[in-house]
């Protein structure tokens, strides 16, 4: 489904890619991990289409269809969603109209009638219910607010109303504690599909416990050094990274540079 | 050096209409005083910014006439007043004949009334910085006079749709006075529109004096068209404990000029000030405005947002002035400004004087643009970039529309602020 190619991005001139391979099939789940600076982030926001970020070199391909050719809200017409790590606050855009807009905007894309409100609140109601967040977040602004908790339940809930074929989850589990863990580790379950990709960006190993991956795969300076099984995140969490040859402050400065 | 340009004697022409006579010396007494009146150069201090759109053509000194035509047929959710080139149009109006409130119009005020009228005539405005105003009392043709008795309540809001029908060439002198007696209370919309092509002018006027108690909600609407040029005064004196709110929502225009002129006189007066201007393509916009803080244990809340595109100009000068006796006066002022394009420029000024030791006044300003991250975020949904800048533009004064008190008016304003924002965004 998902096929990186030799894959570099920079951002402000600094090279923080250096070369991406990757291959994702239809119904697995993939996760990265790797230390801070690694380029998991940019990988994230590369997928999604931040204008922020240059690729320099390399093909990333959704179905056959060449992603880096497309903007951004046309990726997320084409099934592409990205879960931000930190989600943005957008005070005087309701969640629910923002939600609305953004339904719509696919619908209309797939050819369907747009979904009215009433419609829409039905099930929008349903959906907020099943990452556990009150209707009532519905009508404040978007992520207003919200505590980190929430707005990670809020990106969940974006992915469920949305049915993306990939879904991009960058750090969904930083600033969670154990109960919130739980909730959103649910609503990311609910996400598997047999036509839907997942890939997970994560710095801790504590994810893949309520959310195992078929893959994964250690990000270290702008390459992927290593591939494994979910063994691999277990190994990574008994002997950290160091194993491989990697020291965390080292490679947060070399991809500075 | 070139002399600096006065006002042509062309508009310095009496006006037509009869009025009483007090009322007509006023007018003439005034006319008088306006021979040889400088016009606002990128010198003058109050008009720098807006002295350039400002065009006044002999042409367009004529009184626009109203005879013969019906007036506008606009639906209102209220009471309905319609005053076409600054004349009341009684057949296009519907309002009932309440206990306790009364509207007439000046012709028809009986020489007592008259008199007491052209006695409190421009009093709540500062002549000196409103000058352009000051034209109106030289040329108006008809006014409004509104009176609630003490402790009179109008039921619904009362809508003065003052229409410049522009199918000739020339200018309207709406003018309006309001005298809101102990404990009453009124909300009056003033909405203004405009009918056909030939570039015109209107200079409108409205005062108001809330008594003691008295609690006035003022909205305006300015949405005439591209061939009008609007220079609007507001002057309002407040009295012990009276509150009064206004909430101005302006498009642009060739020239589009509002002073919003309060005075708090006496003690526990509270006032409440929202402002949201849009401007596209070339055009204007100015809000002044200015709170006296006369009297002791006021409140002043002052909030205006403007929204430029294109290659349009838009302005703020925000004023407090706290006087020495106004001890635990309460201010606070606050404008922030979205620049749309780069071409496009907006100039705002906070002015405080301070006379009082022990008084609370704040004031910020901030001008920018859309802001990335929010823009990324809303398509990375799919939302498209033209739908996401309409949110997030309505998004910066949604906070201020959603406290118009009138529904219906919400609405209406709504409605035209989406449809500016889809096409500004439709042209980018």
């Amino acid at each position: 489904m998902l096929s990186i190619k030799n894959l570099h991005a920079s951002v402000e001139g600094k090279e923080i890619l250096k070369g991406i391979n990757l291959e994702i099939k239809a119904g697995e789940v993939h996760a990265i991990m790797g230390p801070n600076g690694s380029g998991k982030s940019t990988l994230s926001q590369v997928l999604a289409g931040n204008e922020a970020f240059e690729v320099t070199e390399g093909e990333v391909t959704l179905n056959g269809e060449n992603l880096l050719e497309l903007e951004t809200e046309e990726r997320a017409r084409e099934g592409v969603f990205l879960a931000f790590q930190y989600p943005v606050e957008i005070p005087g855009v309701s969640n629910l109209q923002f939600l609305r807009t953004a339904v719509n905007a696919l619908r209309h894309h797939r050819g369907e009638s747009e979904m009215n409100a009433a419609e829409f609140m039905k099930l929008a109601k349903e959906v907020s219910r099943q990452v556990d967040l009150d209707p009532a977040f519905l009508k404040r602004g978007v992520n207003q607010g919200f505590s980190g908790g929430e707005k990670k339940r809020n990106e969940i809930m974006q992915a469920l109303l949305l049915q993306p074929k990939l879904a991009i989850l960058d750090e969904t589990d930083s600033g969670l504690d154990i109960d919130a863990l739980q909730v959103v580790s649910n609503g990311v379950n609910a996400l598997r599909a047999k036509d839907r990709a997942i890939l997970m960006v994560t710095h801790y190993q504590r994810l893949l416990n309520h959310i195992v991956p078929d893959y994964v795969h250690v990000l270290a300076g702008g390459r992927i050094v290593k591939s494994g099984g979910r063994e691999l995140a277990l190994e990574l969490e008994e002997r950290g990274y160091g194993w491989l040859g990697i020291k965390e402050e080292e490679t947060a400065n070399s991809s500075a540079n | 050096m070139k002399p600096a340009p006065t006002l042509s004697t062309a508009f310095l022409h009496p006006a037509g209409h009869t009025l009483p006579e007090p009322l007509a010396a006023l007018r003439r007494q005034q006319s008088s005083s306006l021979v040889d009146l400088p016009l606002p150069t990128r010198k003058t201090e109050n008009w720098k910014y807006s002295s350039k759109y400002l065009k006044l053509t002999d042409e367009m000194a004529i009184s626009l006439p109203a005879d013969g035509k019906s007036g506008s047929s606009l639906a209102v959710p209220g009471y309905k007043v319609v005053v076409l080139n600054g004349i009341m149009m009684p057949e296009a109006s519907d309002y009932p004949d309440l206990d306790g409130i009364t509207i007439e119009r000046f012709e028809d005020l009986d020489g007592d009334t008259a008199t007491w009228l052209a006695e409190r005539l421009d009093h709540a405005l500062d002549s000196q910085s409103v000058q352009i105003s000051r034209l109106n009392t030289a040329r108006f043709e008809d006014g409004l006079l509104i009176r609630l008795k003490p402790g009179a309540v109008l039921d619904q809001p009362l809508f003065i749709i003052h229409e410049t029908n522009a199918d000739a060439s020339g200018s309207a002198y709406p003018r309006i006075y309001v005298d809101a007696g102990a404990n009453s209370q009124i909300t009056l919309v003033e909405e203004y529109i405009s009918s056909g092509t030939e570039s015109a002018m209107v200079n409108t006027v409205t005062e108001m004096n809330l008594g003691e108690g008295a609690n006035v909600t003022s909205i305006r609407l300015n949405m005439e068209g591209e061939n009008v040029q609007h220079i609007g005064s507001t002057g309002v004196l407040q009295q012990r404990s009276s509150r009064f709110e206004s909430h101005c929502v302006g498009f642009g225009g060739p020239l589009r000029r509002h002073d919003l002129q309060v005075r708090l006189e006496g003690e526990g007066a509270d006032c409440k000030l929202n402002g949201v201007v849009v401007t596209q393509g070339k055009q204007h916009y100015d809000n002044h405005t200015t709170i006296e803080h006369v009297a002791a244990h006021c409140n002043s809340e002052e909030t205006y947002r403007n929204i430029a595109a294109d290659q349009s100009h838009a302005v703020f000068n925000g004023r407090i002035h706290i006087h020495q006796d106004a001890q635990k006066s309460n201010a606070e002022m606050n404008n922030k400004n979205l620049l749309l394009s780069n071409g496009a420029e907006i100039d705002t000024k906070p002015e405080l004087e301070i006379y009082a030791d022990d008084v609370k006044c704040a004031h910020g300003a901030t001008i920018g643009q859309l802001d990335e991250t929010s823009l990324f975020y809303l398509v990375s949904r799919g939302i498209g970039r033209r739908e996401a800048n309409v949110l997030l533009t309505m998004a910066f004064i949604n906070e201020l529309v959603e406290q118009i008190p009138v529904e219906a008016v919400r609405e209406t304003a709504q409605g035209r602020l989406n449809h500016f924002f889809e096409q500004t965004f439709q042209e980018a």
